[in-house]
């Protein structure tokens, strides 16, 4: 039942298609809220789809907005991919009001996104789809050696770590000494 | 396609750790230190570690929880491990790491302070010094009965000192290497079993055993050395006697009457009972090549 269009802009959405309802369709109308993101595409999403989001949840009961209202003041969420936001909207509404199921094979495969996926839903706090998510992360390398996973998460050798740790330490002294040069020059 | 797994929130981090199989986490944690930490967190346990000692090699027998491998067999080299899961061997690599390393590493990653058990096996050459230095503390110590080593006293004791329970399969034994040395080392228990060549006992030696449970197959010793032991005990000279159990199965049949010549007693449930002036008790069960004898 989910629906994208292409925005023109997030001030003013263009009217978002919907899809087709399923046959059964609910007796009492449903409510529709409307998201998008670094897009700018409009995703009509229903408030029992959007119930997975702890995030966009608590904002609905927060705003009370009427389906108008929501309609002129899509959620933004400026800091997720168009194509994240998607596979997010996309589980939700096949999810919605069901109870999940310990595996999920709906999960998304793509798993070059994986990693923005799991950003996306840890900021919407869908907790059951981080689940899916972090085992998906795990399973990735399974039976892998230790060369093997370095390679796979990018992990840092111990070389690197303390690198990267003297020039943050370095950075941090710098920028302590430009503010106290600044908060001198401030009292002169 | 790389993922930066550390760029994750931690508790994302965390959770997909705690989806990982038990040697999955143990490759993630050979990574870096950060990782080992990491690891750390998830707070895995494990079933069991067994170290068996190989003439200048040890092999580890790992049992994990939460995984679909039972047992992983690996072989510990210097700065390599090769394990086998069953289906093939693998070789992971932990640059800087020695032969030292590796068990304390799986240790402290499963949050254990000693393994299970070290078994010496058919060594002929191994310094145990170097046993000693790769595992800093085992449950169990056991020397098979087909290991050639002539332990001197020094590396004996050092081996033994990491152990909280022995159990000895040889008679290893000499006129230098007296067992009151072994039997004196304040373990929780100690097995020794030759059923060929019996382990010689005397009154000294019972008097200055101080494990707590003792079974020695097969002991030779006599009536008379036993019945000085009762009757020493009786009298309390040995107030701080730490043994609880003592077991003697013997090399020649014993004389039950020889053995309690002179000592006051009560029998109880077929069992010898003896009653000293502290209020200590010794149950005493003599069968015709056993003693058994347990303190109260």
């Amino acid at each position: 039942m989910s629906s994208t269009e292409q925005g023109t802009s997030s001030a003013a959405p263009a009217e978002p298609t919907t899809a087709p309802e399923s046959a059964a369709a609910p007796e009492v109308p449903e409510s529709f809220y409307y998201v998008h993101g670094k897009d700018k595409v409009v995703h009509k999403v229903s408030a029992g789809a959007l119930q997975h989001s702890a995030l966009i949840h608590g904002m609905i009961s927060n705003l009370g907005y009427t389906e108008e209202q929501a309609k002129a003041n899509p959620f933004p969420f400026e800091n997720i991919d168009g194509d994240i936001l998607q596979m997010v909207v996309d589980w939700c509404n096949q999810h919605k009001g069901k109870p999940t199921p310990p595996e999920d094979t709906n999960l998304p495969k793509q798993k070059e996104k994986l990693f923005d996926l799991v950003l996306a839903v840890n900021y919407l706090e869908i907790k059951e789809l981080l689940t899916y998510c972090c085992k998906q992360v795990a399973m990735m390398v399974k039976g892998k050696s230790p060369e093997e996973i370095r390679e796979i998460w990018m992990i840092p050798t111990d070389a690197e770590d303390e690198a990267a740790e003297k020039e943050a330490k370095k950075r941090a002294g710098k920028e302590a000494a430009g503010e106290t040069a600044a908060a001198a020059g401030d009292a002169k | 396609m790389p993922i930066r797994i550390l760029s994750l929130p931690v508790a994302d981090l965390q959770y997909a750790l705690n989806c990982m199989d038990t040697w999955d986490l143990v490759a993630f944690s050979l990574c870096s230190k950060r990782t080992k930490n990491l690891v750390k967190f998830t707070v895995r346990k494990i079933k069991k570690i067994e170290a068996n000692v190989y003439d200048c090699r040890i092999c580890l027998t790992v049992q994990a929880f939460q995984t679909i491998q039972n047992f992983v067999f690996i072989g510990i080299h210097d700065s390599c491990i090769t394990l086998d899961f069953g289906k093939g061997t693998e070789l992971w690599r932990k640059q800087g790491f020695t032969q030292r390393n590796w068990i304390p590493h799986f240790l402290d990653i499963f949050h254990e302070s000693k393994i299970h058990s070290l078994v010496i096996m058919n060594v002929r050459l191994w310094d145990m010094d170097t046993v000693k230095q790769c595992i800093p503390k085992c449950q169990t110590l056991r020397i098979r009965e087909n290991c050639y080593i002539k332990f001197e006293n020094i590396e004996f004791l050092q081996l033994c000192s990491i152990a909280e329970n022995a159990e000895i399969e040889k008679n290893i034994f000499t006129n230098e290497n007296h067992i009151s040395k072994f039997l004196n080392l304040n373990l929780r228990s100690v097995h020794l079993s030759d059923w060929d060549n019996p382990f010689k006992l005397e009154l000294n030696d019972l008097l200055t055993a101080n494990s707590i449970n003792i079974t020695i197959q097969t002991a030779n010793i006599r009536e008379n050395e036993l019945n000085r032991y009762l009757k020493l005990w009786m009298k309390g000279n040995n107030i701080f006697n730490r043994p609880s159990y003592m077991k003697l199965s013997l090399i020649h049949e014993i004389d039950r009457d020889e053995v309690l010549r002179g000592i006051k007693y009560q029998i109880v449930d077929n069992e010898c009972s003896l009653n000293r002036a502290d209020g200590k008790k010794l149950s005493i069960s003599i069968q015709r090549n056993s003693v058994d004898f347990e303190f109260q």
